[in-house]
């Protein structure tokens, strides 16, 4: 029930605080609980981020609005990952991610680690330090969306 | 409207928190988590955005989100005793040992305290004392802390732990075989409950604190085994005289053996036989034996003694199931 109501307004509301350039970013944090009620059913919940400790599921939400008379070309929204918050999926977002502090960047799959021993393994979602999505065709005039990942607090 | 980005992928964006998105993450256990992210400290999000609209590179950034860590309380107790140690009936000073670890992310005090009636058990050892140990895993009443609760309850950081001491006695009533259980039990000062309970602005660097999955509370069980042994002692006679007869004459010889039988699962230990030598008989010199080797009449390195009005044979230390069999003779005067 809240689930949809925050879902709601967070696909409602404007990006907050617009630029003076008039293409604005807003970024906006939830808890992610689940409960289960009388009959066993779990629920996801999305709540305010009042209580938050280690092991909670974050539920980042990133909207981006132009509001300006121009297409916004080469359109690129980057989020370092806090450094106490493990990466854990995008949605089907599918953006670019680095695990190297943001040199290089790829989709998850396609990264590595190098090992103390020389040998490499497949990046994990561990590894991932910033988060960014590339969107390849400009953003019109007045157009908006919104971006989300999760993140687990360490 | 909703502007998806092309390229590399399609994006369905957040209202597809979708169906599959939600199973995916039912689907993952749940894990235990380390201490984690210490308490009191700050969680900051910020995004940016670099574009074009016609002039030249821009970047923005979002507004920064900070959300404070709040404080878990988790606590576990274990015992540190592989096997049940072992007691022996009326003794003191028999210990138990036990590690308490903070498992939340702020450092917490844990109040002690010791359930020995929960039942399951032969007996209830009677709890007499609590030690805090002094880091050396090794219980020594000297150096290491007498605990009172609500005095000293133990302060731990995230993911340290400390030994505990549990001290008893054992009641004088127990036989061998019995069992004596002792639970040690540790829970946040803070306070406990139910997991996601939580204490309003009573974490660690000013959030709130949250009961953890543990309820905030910890408890584990060790035990004693009553390891008792008893002794039992026969004692025969055999006559013989010159005549070739059994018949208890003067100058007589009376072989005297003692069957010492040791019963239980413990020892027994310091374990001697005495006899005086009964009037109007005379010891025969040199003759005790013990398990059919001679032995000496004089205190000294073997095992048996006559000191003029008595024998007296040292068995030492004998563990239960084992029999030792001490002969010695007289002569009727």
């Amino acid at each position: 029930m809240r689930t949809a109501l925050f879902l709601l307004f967070a696909a409602l509301l404007p990006g907050q605080a617009l630029a003076a350039n008039q293409v604005a970013l807003a970024n906006d944090v939830f808890v992610e609980r689940v409960s289960t009620d009388a009959q066993g059913k779990q629920r996801i919940l999305l709540e305010e981020p009042k209580v938050v400790v280690p092991g909670d599921r974050l539920v980042f939400v990133l909207n981006y609005r132009n509001a300006g008379a121009q297409p916004a070309d080469k359109f690129v929204i980057t989020n370092p990952l806090p450094a106490a918050v493990r990466f854990a999926d995008a949605g089907d977002t599918r953006p670019l991610v680095s695990i190297d502090g943001g040199r290089d960047w790829g989709q998850l799959d396609q990264l590595t680690v190098t090992m103390a021993d020389g040998t490499r393994r497949a990046a994990q979602p561990d590894d991932v330090t910033h988060i960014r999505w590339a969107f390849q065709k400009p953003i019109p005039a007045g157009a908006s969306g919104k971006l989300m990942f999760r993140g687990v607090v360490k | 409207m909703m502007k998806a980005p092309v390229g590399g992928a399609k994006h369905q964006l957040l209202p597809s928190c979708s169906a599959i998105a939600l199973l995916a993450a039912l689907a993952l256990p749940m894990q235990a988590q380390a201490a984690g992210t210490r308490a009191g400290s700050t969680i900051s999000n910020t995004a940016s955005a670099s574009f074009d609209t016609g002039g030249g590179s821009t970047t923005i950034n979002s507004n920064q989100v900070d959300l404070l860590v709040d404080e878990l309380l988790d606590v576990t107790v274990d015992s540190s005793n592989p096997a049940d140690v072992p007691t022996t009936p009326g003794a003191t000073g028999q210990v138990l040992t036990f590690s308490v670890t903070n498992n939340g992310n702020g450092v917490e005090n844990f109040v002690l305290s010791t359930i020995a009636n929960a039942g399951g058990d032969n007996y209830d050892p009677v709890v007499t004392q609590i030690y805090i140990d002094n880091g050396d895993g090794v219980f020594d009443a000297g150096t290491d802390t007498l605990y009172t609760p609500g005095a000293n309850d133990p302060e731990l950081d995230p993911d340290e732990s400390v030994t505990v001491f549990v001290v008893a006695t054992t009641p004088g009533t127990v036989v061998d075989g019995n069992r004596g259980i002792v639970s040690l039990v540790a829970t946040a000062v803070t306070g406990t409950g139910d997991p996601g309970d939580s204490f309003a602005g009573m974490g660690e660097g000013g959030g709130d604190a949250v009961v953890g999955s543990t309820g905030a509370d910890g408890t584990d069980a060790g035990a004693f085994i009553v390891s008792a042994a008893t002794v039992t002692l026969v004692k025969s006679a055999v006559v013989t005289n010159t005549l070739g007869t059994a018949d208890p004459i003067p100058g007589a010889t009376i072989t005297y053996t003692i069957v010492a039988t040791v019963a239980g699962s413990g020892s027994v230990s310091g374990l001697a036989i005495t006899d005086n030598i009964p009037a109007d008989t005379s010891y025969v010199a040199g003759s005790i034996t013990l398990g059919g080797v001679a032995q000496s009449d004089a205190v000294d390195a073997d095992a048996g003694d006559y000191n003029g009005t008595r024998i007296n044979v040292a068995l030492g230390t004998v563990a239960g199931g084992q029999t030792r069999t001490v002969t010695f003779r007289t002569t009727i005067d």
